[in-house]
């Protein structure tokens, strides 16, 4: 079944857990077999399913928001901390890195996961997503610096110092 | 204004930039002006490093991440029980006839064609890649050509005996155009070389590329369209901006790319296939020549 491991996998960082990751995907290949019709043989088979699977992922979001907390955590103080530029360990474990990337709210989690794991272009997660280009590019721009900003924590507590905006400057000039 | 401040904006104006860079999704101008900004700034090139090692760790994560066996079976199962329901209540026989339907949907649609044609798909791409990324690596990140064109005797001298009469043909074949360089170059980290003629016209940079197939061919099952009987088969696509045509020619790819509409790029590519076709079989050792490629079609639907 094509694409079936990179569907998964994206559903399975989008929500609470892998049960819902599983019930998503077969949703979603229920849906694709349904509208197989809709599908322009030649285009991009791998983006139509993404697309069905937001779109689906979109449903499932508004029932679970009338049962989940909301999580703020992009705080005044956490958007001063993002105008340094930390830097992140060479080594780091798989396990602390997916645990860095479920603290990123998920409006920037699944843009990070369409453009940097499932290499699709702005014009294709714009479509996928619903929402406008510009929102992509700035979502994408915040969501790597908040995945960065968690990986230096990550640093932190590897016992390994974040750069300085100052550290930069000196190194510009 | 001290030189200090105008750097800094510079930077920061580079910076900006940094993130459509990394995705590629910058126009040919502005990724030029990063690239040169990149090597002449060893904060901002570290900076770049930073982000593409967490987009790297990123990536071997997620990977990481198991899907269970189970997973496919259970989708299936969803198939055929919403299937099931479908057929429900219109007798046993067309409930049996709806299943082998939807078995061979499943089966024949979802694997095979799908997977054929996504296959395609992508050996397109990943073939049309090899002259995208010796355009973006060596005309517009290395900048590997000088203002004015080289005189032809040295560009004859160095592509050698071998390809220096491809020169002629480029001139020849891209009307309006300044054959500025032609070398063979490689990729750092690969053995493949390239035969590579960088021409301008208006501004715009445009090459073409050619380089030995080694038994890779493009997919024919992905062809659909026909094109006139004389011309060669030419694959198109636009990825990371770029628009890329190419064809197979005895034991070379040859590749035209730019950032030209796809109109335009498709003529010119047209103009210099049958020369360079030509050439090639006269100036190398050829395998039979298979010409059977009258088609032309788009990689896939990236662009």
């Amino acid at each position: 079944m094509p694409h079936l491991a990179d569907l998964y996998r994206t559903a399975s960082f989008l929500l609470r857990d892998l049960h819902e990751a599983e019930d998503l995907i077969q949703e979603t290949y229920l849906e694709a077999w349904k509208s197989f019709h809709r599908f322009e043989l030649g285009t991009n088979c791998r983006a139509w399913l993404f697309k069905i699977m937001f779109h689906r992922l979109h449903h499932v979001r508004r029932r679970l928001v009338k049962t989940s907390r909301v999580i703020t955590i992009d705080t005044p103080e956490r958007q001063a901390e993002l105008v340094a530029e930390p830097v992140v360990p060479q080594e780091i474990l798989d396990e602390d890195v997916l645990k860095a990337l479920e603290k990123v709210a998920v409006e920037f989690r699944e843009v990070v996961l369409l453009a940097d794991v499932e290499e699709f272009s702005y014009k294709e997660i714009a479509e996928t997503l619903k929402i406008p280009l510009g929102t992509v590019m700035s979502r994408l721009s915040r969501g790597r610096k908040l995945l960065r900003q968690e990986l230096a924590e990550v640093a932190r507590s590897y016992g390994i110092n974040t750069r300085t905006k100052q550290a930069d400057a000196e190194e510009m000039s | 204004m001290n030189s200090f401040s105008f750097d800094s904006k510079r930077c920061e104006r580079i910076r900006q930039h940094l993130d459509s860079y990394l995705s590629n999704e910058l126009l040919v101008e502005t990724t030029s002006e990063v690239v040169q900004h990149l090597e002449n700034c060893q904060g901002c090139s570290r900076e770049l490093d930073a982000r593409i090692r967490v987009r790297d760790v990123l990536q071997r994560a997620v990977v990481s991440r198991p899907v269970p066996d189970s997973i496919r079976a259970d989708v299936m199962h969803k198939l055929r029980e919403s299937q099931v329901r479908s057929f429900a209540g219109v007798g046993v026989r067309r409930w049996a006839l709806g299943l082998a339907a939807l078995a061979a949907i499943v089966v024949g649609l979802f694997t095979t064609e799908w997977l054929s044609l996504r296959r395609g798909e992508q050996l397109i791409e990943s073939i049309l890649k090899l002259g995208l990324s010796d355009h973006l690596i060596c005309a517009v990140r290395e900048h590997n050509y000088p203002e004015v064109a080289n005189p032809p005797d040295q560009i004859r001298k160095k592509l050698g005996p071998r390809y220096a009469p491809l020169l002629q043909v480029v001139q020849e074949r891209l009307p309006g155009y300044d054959v500025l360089e032609g070398h063979i170059c490689s990729i750092p980290g690969s053995d493949r070389k390239y035969i590579h003629f960088i021409a301008r016209a208006h501004g715009t940079i445009l090459s073409v590329i050619l380089t030995e197939r080694s038994g890779a061919t493009f997919p024919r099952e992905n062809l659909l369209v026909t094109a006139d009987s004389d011309s060669l088969g030419i694959y198109e696509n636009r990825l990371s901006g770029m628009e890329i045509a190419g064809f197979e020619s005895g034991q070379y790819f040859a590749f035209v790319v730019s950032d030209l509409s796809e109109k335009e790029l498709l003529q010119l590519a047209r103009g210099l296939a049958p020369g360079l076709n030509e050439t090639l079989h006269k100036t190398t050792p050829v395998l039979p020549a298979k010409a059977a490629t009258k088609w032309v079609k788009r990689g896939s639907s990236q662009g």
